[in-house]
Order: C-alpha cells, then sequence, then structure tokens
C-alpha cells in the first residue's frame, strides 16, 4: 500500500504526486451517444461517468427508458405546473464502479441525495421557464469512482445538457475542494487541496462547490466534513479557482467537439455556432 | 457514429500519468485490485543546497513559501568517501538498524526514498513514526525524494519481476539519477550519493551499475566511532529469506485438538489440565500446575503457549524429555520486543517473530553452554483450551501503532491496546475513532484469537476518560479487579430500617429487638481502629473475675439483625463479597447507612452486637466460653495511637485504660501461645499514602508502624474467630463456612531456600510451619535488620493462598490454617466488610438457637457457590487495594522535585536486570541492563551464585539480597504512553 495524506508536508507532494492547487487529468467528450438528444463522457482522473439527457419533453409516462433505468431519482419543478420544465435526474451507479463491489439498490439514500442535487445546480442554469409542461431527463451512469464524484457528475451533466441544446446561462463547473490536515491534526496552516481523490476524500475534510460560468456565483456547495471554519475560506477559495478552471476545460471540449463537427460536415458552419474559434 | 475511443495524443498531461495497480488481499481471502494514478513530474527538487537548477522550480505550498533545501553543501565524508557523501539506505537498513540513525554521532544528509517509506510503512508502523520525526529535525537533515513521482526516477515494474526486485531497482534507479544530478551543478565537490543496504543481490548489482553502495557494517567501519556503533548493527543479512516463507493468511499457530481428544487424553493421563500462568517477567513463558507433576509444568515460547492467556483453564502435553528447558532467568518484556510491530499488517511471517526468537535463541545457547545438567524442567505445550478466562480489559493504544492518518473518524483502523495487566497479551483493536480514543483509558474486551493472527483481536467497550487523571485510574482499577462499585439500586436501599440515621436501640427491653439479647451496657467496651475508621465492627472489654480470671468479650456488629438472608441486599452484598478500600476510595460492601452508623459499633451510641465472651485463666487458657447476641454501649473509640499513649501513660490508672491493660497482657500471651504452635510471622511490604486534606493529592509515603494495640486487637480478634469456628463446625459439621489455608508444597521453597543457603549459608527448614517459622526467626544478618523481613517477604510469596470453605467439602485435617497455625478458623469478626463473616453470624445464631436456620444458609450447593465467588472477590480486592497504593505512590513521586534516593534490595536476579524492593515505599522495580548504562553493558550471569556481573560501560555487581541505592521516579514512556515506577541505580553498597 502506498502512503497516506500525512505526508504531504515532507515534500508538498499529494498521494498522487500532484501538488496542492493541481486538478487531476480532465477528459471529457460529448455526443458520444448519437441516439440521445444530448450525451456526455467525462474523466476525472479514475472517476468516470457518462451521461445522457433525453428532452425536454412532454411529462407522464417516461419515453424511452433512459430516465427509467435510473437507481434515484431527483426532480426540481413540478412537471410544469409552476410553468418550468422538471429536471429529473437519474443515477447509476455500476456495482464495479469501487474497489469493494456492492449493489447500490434503487432507493439508495446517498444516490438520491447525489441527484437532487445535481437537479438543483442544473436548475440554477437551465432555462427550464422556457418549457413548461414539461421534463428534462438527465441519466447519469458512474463507471468508476476514485473521488470527486458529485463535481464529476455535475460536470457531465452540464456538458450534455450543452449537446443536448438546452438553453443556458452558462455551464456550471464543479470540482472538489480540501485541507492538507485532517480535522483532529487542528492545523490552522494547513494547505488548501484541489480536486480530491479518493484516499484523500476518505482521510481529509473537503467539500463540492459547484459555480455558474465564470462569475463567483457559487451554485452548489456540499460540505460532509468536520473542518475547522478558519480553514474553509481558503478552501472554497481554491474550489472556486479550481470550478473555473474546469469550465475552461469543458469550453474547449465543446468547443473542439464543434470544430470538429463542422470539418466533419455534420452541420454548417455558421447558424448558432459562429462564434466557435477555428483554431 | 462517435466512439468513446480516448485521444491520449491531445492530452498534453497523457505522458505523465501513470497507474499504480496494487493488490490487496483480504483476510477472508478476496482479491482487491487497487488502481491508483500517479502524476509524474520535473519538478521535484534534489534539496541539495549545492544545486542550483532545482531552486527554480521548487514547491510552494498556499501561502507561497517555497521549502527550504535540506542536504548540506558540505556534508561530512568516510575514509571511502572524503569528498562527501549523501545517504541512500534501502528499507532493510532501516528495519533492522533505526537505532544507529538516530545517533548523534554519525548518520547526517540522508535521502529517503518513498518507496522506502511506503515499504517501511508496511512492515513497521512504530518504525515509520520514528523515520517520520527524523525528517522533521532540522540537525538531522533527512530528506524524503518522492522518487516514484519523478518522472526520471519513476520505475515501471516489469513481467517476471518480483515486487521487492523493482523496489531495489527503483532504490539503485534513484540512486543513479542523483549521482549524475550532482554532477551537473558543477560544484568543486560534489558528495557521493551512497546506498545503504544488507541485501547482497543489490549490493551485486549495484556493483555492477557502478553505483557507490555499502553494506551497514562497511558504512558503519568508514566511521570514526566505528566502534561503538559496530554494536548495534544486528547481524540479520540472512533475515529476509525466513520473513518470505510464510504466506499471509497462514496460519500461525498450532491447531488445538478437539474437545472429544481432550477428554480422552486427560482421562488417560497423557494431557494434563489446569490454569495457564503467565511469567511476570517474560511474556514467552509461562507455567501450569497440574496434579501429576510436583512442580509446575513450563511452557515456552509463543508457539507452545498458543494463544493462551492468564488465567485459561487449558489442556497441555507435555514434551519429550530432550526438549525439557530450564525456567527462564531472563526478563523479556512484551513492549521492549514487539514494539515495532504493526497492528494492521496482513500477517506475514513466523508466529515467532524475528525478535522474539532471536531472543528465546539467546536464551537457549546460554543454557546450552552450562555444564551443569538436571536444572531442565517438565516442559508442556498447549493443546486446548477448555475454558477462556476472557474478561474485559482496561488498556490505553500504544501511541506508536497509530497511523498519522487515521483521525478523521470515517477509516477503520486497526491500533493495539497495551492492556494494565502485565500478563495479558497487546490486543489488536479495530476502531474508527482512534483519534477520540489515544490518549484515555479505555475498556476493551478480547474477541478472539485466530490461528492465523499473532495477537488476540478486541473491540472497544468504552472511554474511561484521560489518562493519568484520578477519575479514570480508580475506574481503572475498579474495573480491572472487577470490583463492583455502581451505587447501591434502590431495592437495596429499601431493604434498610425506615427510621434511616434515626434507627435507636428501642429503649424498651420488651421490644422483640431486644428478645434473648444480652443487655451489655454496664460493661466498659471500648473500640480500637486505625485513624479515621468508620465502620466499625469490633470492640472489646475485659473485666477480672472474683475467681482470679478474667473475663474478655469481643463484640461484633450484628450485621445479621439488619440483612436479612435473600433479599436484595443480602443478594448485593453477596455479590460483593467485601468492602474493598483504595487509597481516596472505600467501594462498600453494605450501604452506608449500616456500615458506617446503624451496625458500626460507635462509641456513647446503645448498639446491638454479637457478643463472644471467654472466661480466661491469667496465663490466657481458655476455660470457658460463650457466645451471644447483646447490646452495647461503647465507652470510647480509640486510634490505634491514641490507645497505645494511654497504655504507656501510667499517669492513667481509669478502668478503661486498666482493662486495655489486662487485654494487652493477655494477648502478648497468646501470640506466644500461637507462635509456640508454629505460627508464621509473615511480612508483606505495608505503606500507608499520606493525602493533602483538601485537595486529597497524595503528598508523601509512609511505612506502616507496627504497634503493640494493632496485635492486641489482631490476637482477640484471631481466638473469637478459632472460637466461633469451633462452635458452628460443632453445630453443622457440613455447612459451615471456615477458613483455610493450605500448606505450602516443599517444592515452593526449593528455589529461596538454595538461594539462603548459597548467599548466605542458612538453612531454610519447611517440613512444618514450626520448622520454618524457626528458620525464618534465624535468618538474619546483624549488619541488615531490613534482611529478615526481606525473607519473610519472600517466604510469603511461596505461601498458598488462604481461601473460604464449606466444612463439607474438606476432610477435618484439611482444615488447618498454615499461616496460624490453627486446627479450625472462620471469618467472623468483619461483617459489616466482608460476607463470609455475615454467613458466620448467622450460622452462629442458629447454633445458639437464637433463631432457626434460613435455608439459603443450609443448602450445600449454594454455600459452596458463595464460598468461590467471595475467594475471588477477597483475592481481587486486596489487588485493587494494593494497585491504588502503588498508583498513589507513583502519584506522590511525580510530585516531588527530585527524584527519591532510596535504598533498596535485590529480590530476584536474572541474566538481563534485576528486581529491587524499595521498603520505603513498598514497591519493587526492574532495572534491566540496558538502564544501567548507555550502551547497555555486557553483563555475566551466574545463575549458581545469583550474581550478575557487567562489564563494559557501567562495572558493578549485583547479588541477591544485596543492598543498593536506587533512584525512584515516576516515568511515562514516550513510545507506549505507558506510566510507571522506575528505577535507576545509584550505587551497590
Ligand atoms: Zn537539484
Amino acid at each position: 500500500m502506498p502512503l497516506d495524506t500525512s505526508t504531504y508536508n515532507l515534500a508538498l507532494l499529494r498521494v498522487d504526486g500532484r501538488r496542492w492547487n493541481e486538478l487531476r487529468r480532465v477528459h471529457a467528450q460529448i455526443r458520444t451517444q448519437a441516439a440521445a438528444d444530448g450525451s456526455s463522457y467525462l474523466e476525472m482522473g479514475h472517476t468516470k461517468v457518462m451521461c445522457v439527457v433525453t428532452g425536454p419533453t412532454e411529462p407522464g409516462p417516461r419515453r424511452g427508458g433512459a430516465a427509467a433505468g435510473g437507481a434515484g431519482g431527483g426532480g426540481v419543478g413540478s412537471g410544469g405546473a409552476g410553468g418550468k420544465a422538471e429536471i429529473v435526474v437519474g443515477i447509476v451507479i455500476a456495482g464495479f464502479s469501487s474497489v469493494d463491489r456492492k449493489r447500490y439498490g434503487r432507493g439508495d439514500k446517498r444516490t438520491l441525495e447525489l441527484a437532487s442535487t445535481v437537479s438543483n445546480a442544473l436548475a440554477a442554469s437551465l432555462h427550464t421557464n422556457l418549457f413548461p409542461h414539461s421534463q428534462i431527463n438527465i441519466s447519469l451512469h458512474v463507471l468508476s469512482q476514485d473521488g470527486s464524484l458529485l463535481a464529476a457528475l455535475i460536470n457531465a451533466a452540464t456538458l450534455a445538457c450543452v449537446d443536448a441544446g438546452i438553453p443556458m446561462t452558462d455551464y456550471v463547473a464543479a470540482c472538489t475542494a480540501g485541507s492538507t490536515s485532517t480535522y483532529a491534526a487542528n492545523d490552522e496552516g494547513a494547505d488548501p487541496l484541489l480536486d480530491l481523490n479518493h484516499q484523500e476524500e476518505q482521510e481529509l475534510p473537503g467539500l463540492t462547490v459547484a459555480t455558474l460560468g465564470n462569475s463567483d456565483r457559487v451554485a452548489v456547495l456540499v460540505c460532509e466534513s468536520r473542518v475547522q471554519i478558519s480553514r474553509l475560506e481558503g478552501m472554497l477559495a481554491v474550489g472556486v479557482d479550481g470550478c473555473k478552471q474546469m469550465r475552461e476545460i469543458l469550453d474547449r471540449v465543446v468547443r473542439e467537439k464543434g470544430v470538429r463537427m463542422i470539418q466533419e460536415g455534420t452541420v454548417e458552419k455558421g447558424v448558432g455556432l459562429g462564434d466557435i474559434d477555428m483554431d | 457514429m462517435a466512439s468513446l475511443k480516448r485521444s491520449l495524443d491531445s492530452d498534453p498531461l497523457a505522458a505523465n500519468i501513470s497507474s499504480k495497480v496494487y493488490v490487496r488481499s483480504t483476510k477472508s481471502g478476496k482479491v482487491q485490485k487497487i488502481v491508483r494514478e500517479v502524476y509524474l513530474r520535473q519538478d521535484i527538487p534534489c534539496s541539495s543546497k549545492l544545486c542550483r537548477r532545482c531552486l527554480n522550480t521548487s514547491p510552494r505550498d498556499a501561502a507561497g513559501q517555497p521549502r527550504p533545501f535540506v542536504l548540506s553543501e558540505a556534508p561530512a565524508g568516510t575514509s571511502v568517501f572524503q569528498q562527501g557523501h549523501y545517504l541512500v539506505p534501502d528499507t532493510n537498513a532501516f528495519l533492522t538498524a533505526m537505532d544507529l540513525f538516530e545517533q548523534d554521532s554519525a548518520f547526517y544528509d540522508v535521502i529517503v526514498l518513498q518507496i522506502v517509506l511506503e515499504e517501511l510503512r508496511n512492515r513497521s508502523l512504530p518504525l515509520y513514526n520514528r523515520l517520520i520525526s527524523l525528517t522533521k529535525s532540522e540537525e538531522k537533515r533527512f530528506y524524503v525524494f518522492f522518487n516514484e513521482f519523478r518522472l526520471e526516477t519513476h520505475v515501471t515494474r516489469q513481467d517476471g519481476e518480483s515486487v521487492n526486485d523493482r523496489n531495489d531497482r527503483a532504490v539503485r534507479k534513484a540512486v543513479a539519477w542523483y549521482g549524475e544530478h550532482l554532477a551537473g551543478t558543477g560544484a568543486p565537490k560534489v558528495p557521493a550519493v551512497v546506498m545503504l543496504t544488507n541485501d547482497r543481490d543489490n549490493l551485486r548489482k549495484a556493483k555492477a551499475e557502478k553505483i557507490p553502495a555499502c553494506s551497514l557494517a562497511q558504512y558503519v567501519n568508514q566511521l570514526k566511532d566505528a566502534e561503538a556503533l559496530l554494536d548495534m548493527i544486528p547481524d540479520t543479512e540472512d533475515q529476509e529469506t525466513i520473513i518470505k516463507d510464510k504466506r499471509p493468511g497462514d496460519p500461525l499457530y498450532p491447531e488445538y485438538f478437539t474437545i472429544s481428544k481432550l477428554m480422552t487424553g486427560v482421562k488417560n493421563g497423557l494431557l494434563h489440565q489446569g490454569i495457564f500462568n503467565v511469567s511476570l517477567y517474560n511474556y514467552l513463558e509461562g507455567s501450569i500446575r497440574v496434579p501429576a507433576f510436583p512442580k509446575p509444568l513450563i511452557i515456552l515460547g509463543r508457539e507452545n503457549i498458543n494463544r493462551s492467556i492468564d488465567g485459561d483453564l487449558v489442556v497441555v502435553e507435555v514434551l519429550p524429555k530432550d526438549q525439557w528447558k530450564e525456567p527462564s532467568t531472563q526478563v523479556i518484556e512484551e513492549d521492549a520486543v514487539t514494539k515495532n510491530e504493526n497492528p494492521d499488517a496482513e500477517e506475514t511471517g513466523d508466529i515467532v517473530s524475528e525478535k522474539e526468537r532471536k531472543t528465546l535463541q539467546e536464551e537457549v545457547k546460554r543454557t546450552q553452554n552450562k555444564t551443569t545438567e538436571g536444572h531442565a524442567q517438565p516442559t508442556a505445550k498447549v493443546v486446548g483450551v477448555v475454558k477462556r478466562n476472557w474478561r474485559q480489559y482496561v488498556g490505553h493504544i500504544d501511541q506508536s501503532s497509530v497511523s498519522q492518518s487515521s483521525q478523521q473518524g470515517r477509516k477503520q483502523d486497526t491500533v493495539f491496546v497495551i492492556p494494565m495487566d502485565k500478563k495479558i497479551p497487546k490486543i489488536r483493536l479495530r476502531t474508527r475513532q482512534v483519534a477520540e480514543l489515544v490518549g484515555k483509558r479505555i475498556l476493551i474486551t478480547i474477541d478472539t484469537w485466530d490461528r492465523s493472527s499473532r495477537h488476540p483481536t478486541g473491540h472497544f467497550v468504552r472511554s474511561l476518560g484521560e489518562l493519568e487523571t484520578k477519575a479514570a485510574e480508580t475506574e481503572a482499577l475498579l474495573l480491572e479487579y472487577d470490583v463492583q462499585y455502581r451505587p447501591f439500586p434502590k431495592t437495596v436501599l429499601d431493604c434498610l430500617p425506615k427510621e434511616g440515621h434515626d434507627w435507636k436501640v428501642p429503649g424498651s427491653v420488651d421490644d422483640p429487638g431486644w428478645r434473648d439479647r444480652e443487655d451489655l451496657r454496664g460493661l466498659l467496651i471500648c473500640s480500637i481502629d486505625p485513624i479515621g475508621c468508620q465502620d466499625i465492627d469490633d470492640a472489646l472489654h475485659s473485666r477480672p473475675l472474683p475467681n482470679g480470671n478474667i473475663e474478655v468479650g469481643v463484640h461484633i456488629a450484628d450485621v445479621s439483625h439488619f440483612v436479612k438472608p435473600n433479599n436484595a441486599m443480602d443478594t448485593e452484598a453477596s455479590i460483593r463479597g467485601t468492602t474493598v478500600y483504595m487509597v481516596d476510595k472505600r467501594i462498600d460492601m453494605l450501604p452506608m447507612l449500616l456500615g458506617t452508623d446503624l451496625c458500626s459499633l460507635k462509641p456513647y451510641v446503645e448498639r446491638y452486637a454479637f457478643s463472644v465472651l471467654w472466661e480466661l485463666s491469667p496465663e490466657a487458657d481458655i476455660v470457658n466460653v460463650r457466645f451471644t447476641k447483646s447490646v452495647i454501649k461503647s465507652r470510647e473509640a480509640f486510634s490505634y495511637e491514641e490507645a497505645q499513649l494511654r497504655v504507656d501513660d501510667h499517669s492513667q490508672q481509669d478502668e478503661l485504660t486498666t482493662s486495655i491493660r489486662t487485654l494487652l497482657a493477655l494477648s502478648r500471651k497468646l501470640k506466644q501461645k500461637r507462635l509456640d504452635a508454629g505460627a508464621l510471622s509473615l511480612s508483606s511490604p505495608e505503606v500507608k499514602v499520606q493525602m493533602e486534606s483538601e485537595t486529597s493529592d497524595p503528598i508523601d509515603v509512609k511505612t506502616k508502624e507496627l504497634l503493640d494495640t494493632m496485635s492486641l486487637v489482631e490476637e482477640f480478634m484471631l481466638l473469637a474467630n478459632v472460637s466461633v469456628a469451633r462452635k458452628i463446625y460443632d453445630a453443622f459439621p457440613q455447612t459451615a463456612i471456615l477458613r483455610r489455608h493450605g500448606a505450602p508444597p516443599k517444592t515452593n521453597f526449593d528455589e529461596l531456600a538454595n538461594q539462603l543457603r548459597v548467599k548466605r549459608n542458612l538453612d531454610l527448614s519447611v517440613e512444618s510451619s514450626r520448622a520454618l517459622a524457626d528458620s525464618l526467626d534465624a535468618c538474619v544478618d546483624p549488619s541488615e535488620p531490613f534482611f529478615n523481613t526481606l525473607v519473610r517477604i519472600m517466604a510469603t510469596r511461596c505461601m498458598m493462598a488462604a481461601e473460604y470453605f464449606c466444612a463439607g467439602t474438606q476432610a477435618y485435617p484439611e482444615f488447618r490454617h498454615y499461616g496460624l497455625a490453627s486446627e479450625i478458623y472462620t471469618h467472623f469478626t468483619s461483617p459489616i466488610r466482608r460476607y463470609a463473616d455475615l454467613m458466620a453470624h448467622r450460622q452462629l445464631a442458629a447454633a445458639i438457637g437464637y433463631e432457626g436456620l434460613h435455608p439459603a444458609v443450609r443448602s450445600r450447593g449454594r454455600l459452596e457457590a458463595v464460598c468461590k465467588n467471595i475467594n475471588v472477590r477477597h483475592r481481587n480486592a486486596q489487588l485493587a487495594g494494593r494497585a491504588s497504593i502503588a498508583y498513589y505512590v507513583g502519584q506522590a513521586l511525580k510530585g516531588r522535585s527530585e527524584a527519591a534516593v532510596e535504598d533498596g534490595f535485590v529480590l530476584k536476579i536474572f541474566s538481563n536486570g534485576f528486581v529491587v524492593l524499595v521498603p520505603r515505599f513498598g514497591i519493587e522495580g526492574l532495572i534491566r541492563l540496558r538502564d544501567l548504562a548507555e550502551p547497555e553493558p555486557a553483563a555475566e550471569f551466574d545463575a549458581e551464585t545469583y550474581t550478575l556481573k557487567t562489564r563494559g560501560s557501567r562495572e558493578v555487581t549485583v547479588e541477591l539480597f544485596g543492598k543498593v541505592r536506587v533512584n525512584v521516579m515516576d516515568q511515562k514512556d514516550e513510545v507506549t504512553g505507558k506510566r510507571g515506577v522506575k528505577m535507576e541505580l545509584v550505587s551497590v553498597y
């Protein structure tokens, strides 16, 4: 077994060789499922998720089974009664996604909570009021888990919504932030950390933050571990900064895909895509 | 169609990402594959102050502060590397010789590779923690180089390459890189980068690759003070092979026999059953007393002890005669030997760890060197456990077994718990709350001890509070000795008289309470007890009779009047068995109202009593004895000191004082008779802790003074107990509750007799208690008055424990009380604080026809069960009391500004240490060779003459019974967090 997070201070290196302010390698693709309205695949380190979006569609019996397969579901808005589209999020976590093979049942509390958080995060950006009496189904599949799962889910969902062409204010970009020493160590001078992997999540305090595009507007902030309030500010600042980096990466993915689609002739240059950089 | 194929080439980072795959096998045999990302980089500095290049890429923390470089620009040289050198040790170097690296004289500028740190952490958490603290020391200049994260030094495992080979290659690669990198600095004197390893293969490969490398011994030889350091290098070049033989998950211990095999074996006499006892000084040696052998069988080594824990009822098989061993003459402490073990390591290696193997081998070598044969004793191995004696144990977490990451509270972690009881092995504890539990007194239980686990596994029960706080330590003692200390429940309190403290002896003699009671209120009765005694259960009187004889009365609190058989209070008292006296606390057997008020024979008030009245001749022969329930009124409650002063003050001629003088005179005669009959005057060091009255902090320790008045009370209590014993045995030959003290087996004294003969040319004869008493009297050393007491203390330890029993379970000759030289004996005089006495009261009341015998006091089965319980309780209460004194002695020592220098006597000698008794504090402590001087002096141990002669760093000769001067202090072991009294030898007389 490798070392643990307590060795950070020896050489300012994290358990996987990163510095405190480095994101893991992010790899993302959009339009991975041609049949869906929108789809994406995203890796943050070894955390791998897929997302499929259908809709906006008529509410009622769910279409196509994409969302029906969801083990967890979360919804915002109430089936159009409020004049807004409902965002229904379903999350399936594969049994093989973590080291300990584990079955995630339909009603798994944790999965439901994740779904509801994703749904809320997207509601901050999607113009749901344009689609009254309809439903947006977001189906997320977790293939591999290595920390920062919620952030990866939000990022993948954002990409898929972009792909689906649902009007939105900006990207909802998310990442995690932590602190290099434990709560018990009560270390005021602990460095903040960006983008926690699984081991760091287990051993260190951390939070998930999502911001709206390039602004400092925080769309999601989840902190489930004990940490001294004095350390929180630094963690949040690093997290928000990480979200901006993440937005750049997502943006690049979308633009590269756009460029390639134009090159391949899938879409015509011009309408609606006029602002895409060609290089 | 879009595909999910990754476009790695477009990702600038991708080239520098590697994955590490670990395979983790769990206890249940599952294999888990863990994949971890590794980000390779080129900005990990070499941290040499010579290097300018790395300065530019030096990492900065979140506050923008760069890390200062660690390694000196002008490191020390050796005879071979005169230009100066940096050291790169491999894992084994740290594992075998961490002490070397901690030396002040050498081992500076050390590069600790990440891979080495990782391996070390897996192998030994304590050593890992020590290394981490070295890296934090500024003087030592230890730098951790994360070779696995640096692009140039990262090594991928090749096909068919073992993990060990891969790691060795990684070390060599890092050393090579360092060499090239430093050469590139253009410094005028480039230090050599030297790999330290004891692995021959690795050394050979390094030579082939032209990498500077040394073995530990070669390297130390290049240093200036090589001599001193060479001793610290363990001779372990071949160890690796032994360790690698066993695979994880293989059972470490032999399997137990099946129950039926055990039972038939015991029946046929092939196997023997008995209680397993661990040696106090050697945790790898145990003994078991079985009927078939006169001497206890010894059980040596972890494998033979086979998971038995002190107190377990086990079945053993005697080993063939050629495997018989001598009892160990060496102190082997678990803390010291196993301190580097890892609690959560998968159990690799043998059950007998390398260190244990070595310790035992030394022992065997020594024994074989000796020409004297025939010392070998029957030796056995445990083949089965009939009944575990596991209970809850109080202990604390071994700080050195705690990993630094185990604090967030979500991860389950395995740590070692060191039980307070030295005889109990370390216990593996799995817990999620390590952070909260470190530094606390905790209560745990043992769950299992698998064949595949070196240590037993337990779970956490609860925390008693911070270590070393008075509350936690007191509760710890009570729990450890299983003392029932909870407040009395309401059902018990409901049994108390409704009047509470207002209860009085009824004024009218027609009251049913007066039935069959003699009115002894007119007698001049007084009580004599220790200062501050509140639960007075005995009082005395004497008066001359017209015929020249003397009437003497012993009046005992009539507890059985208040505690009726089989009610809630009686049941509770029978469970508690006895009152427990701690230094600052008393745990009562009966509720306070009875113990300190209604039953207590307080002065100036009328109280019910149970009286024993003798007519004694002036020579203290019993003319007549009778027993009666009575009402008395004590005239005075004296302390021993007050009574003594009064007796000694000849101006006091009042009737009460005269009667005490009469009692004193009679008691002397009684004592002489007892001694003539062969009663032993034994000794155990007794001390008293003086407390600050307000804060109740201990301030001083005093040895208990012996006063004539103490002996006065004692003699009459013995007399009463004997008289009552006769009476109840006459009345109830089957069910009388008596107390016996078995004659110790002669072999118990073998060692002491031999010691006395060899060292002092004294003869200890043990044919009878009389002979023993006489020869003990003869054990004097004119120059050392304490010598006699010392021998008595040692003789006491050879004795059996006295026990309560039911008359019907033993033949009359077995009733004998060896120590008191009395044919028959019971406990009658302290019913407030001992349950046995309360039962004797009930039986005596029935014997004199005062009341009928309650069925509960008649059923032999029930009585036997009660006897069994109170025997245990009695013993535990004594141990708890002693432990409490020991704790407060420690506290008193802690409060002192300077260490106490005291006289001590050598009680026991081992080949690597000796035990010293300090009478002033009533404590004994072990002084090991390594405590004598640094480095540990060499020693010659002569088992024949009980002499230990040290040479080298300190030269002393320690002999058994010898008088020494020691420094006594209270010390905490920084590694394990265990506090205890520690002694240092100042000089030998
Ligand atoms: Zn450098």
